[in-house]
């Protein structure tokens, strides 16, 4: 499965894409805690970014739904275009 | 009917005359600018970097401009955001609307602005002279999500 990050979640972690195998499939929630045990970087940026806001395949969704492995996954700050 | 997300600069005068010339049944044409602001908290800004999730920002706009056409009636639209580095004064969000009646093409521009600010993805990070800051989002910019009663 791919995984964007965008913004400051991106600087924290210091790259805009992950590729990871899901089985079957996973709770985004479930994704970040594997995440964060990767390494130090994705911890700091999972726990200091405040708000994060999810989408697969570009629909929000919240952090308790799940994502297959065909899935895009986003994870993103609240936006501030305009 | 057209959104259209683009690094480059655009020209407000002919985009708006073009589009005023395309439109002739309309008696109404409505246009809002969103500019890149000289300072924020008194700090001088010296640019501006955003970043865009081009896929999901083309989705989510085209949804909300479909459920707002349901609520006003409007002839045509035009939607361009900038992304990228911009320096001050400088334009970063254009929209012109087309209607029949004033009022319609005002409230659809305004509800617009506001569904974009918290759900478009873009997002701004500040260049200052020697620092830079990712925007947080408006706690005022989140009243769009709340049911009006």
């Amino acid at each position: 499965m791919k995984i964007l990050y965008f913004a400051k979640l991106k600087q924290y972690i210091g790259k805009n894409s992950d590729l990871i195998k899901i089985k079957d499939k996973k709770k985004i929630i479930e994704v970040i805690d594997e995440l964060k045990k990767k390494d130090k970087k994705y911890k700091k940026a999972f726990d200091e970014v405040k708000n994060l806001q999810y989408a697969i395949n570009c629909e929000y969704v919240n952090d308790k739904e799940f994502v297959r492995d065909k899935d895009e996954l986003a994870i993103f700050p609240p936006v501030t275009g305009g | 009917m057209k959104i259209i997300f683009q690094k480059e600069s655009f020209l407000v005068n002919k985009k708006l005359e073009k589009f005023s010339k395309a439109n002739k049944a309309a008696g109404s044409i409505i246009s809002f600018v969103g500019k890149v602001r000289p300072t924020n908290n008194y700090k001088k800004i010296v640019d501006i970097d955003i970043e865009i999730y081009e896929k999901m920002a083309l989705i989510q706009m085209k949804k909300i401009v479909l459920e707002l056409k349901k609520k006003f009636k409007i002839l045509d639209y035009l939607v361009i955001h900038r992304f990228g580095n911009i320096k001050p004064h400088e334009n970063i969000l254009l929209i012109i609307v087309a209607s029949k009646h004033r009022k319609d093409g005002f409230r659809f521009t305004e509800d617009l602005v506001d569904w974009l600010k918290v759900k478009i993805t873009f997002w701004k990070k500040e260049n200052y002279l020697r620092s830079s800051k990712w925007i947080d989002q408006k706690q005022t910019d989140r009243k769009i999500l709340k049911p009006k009663n």
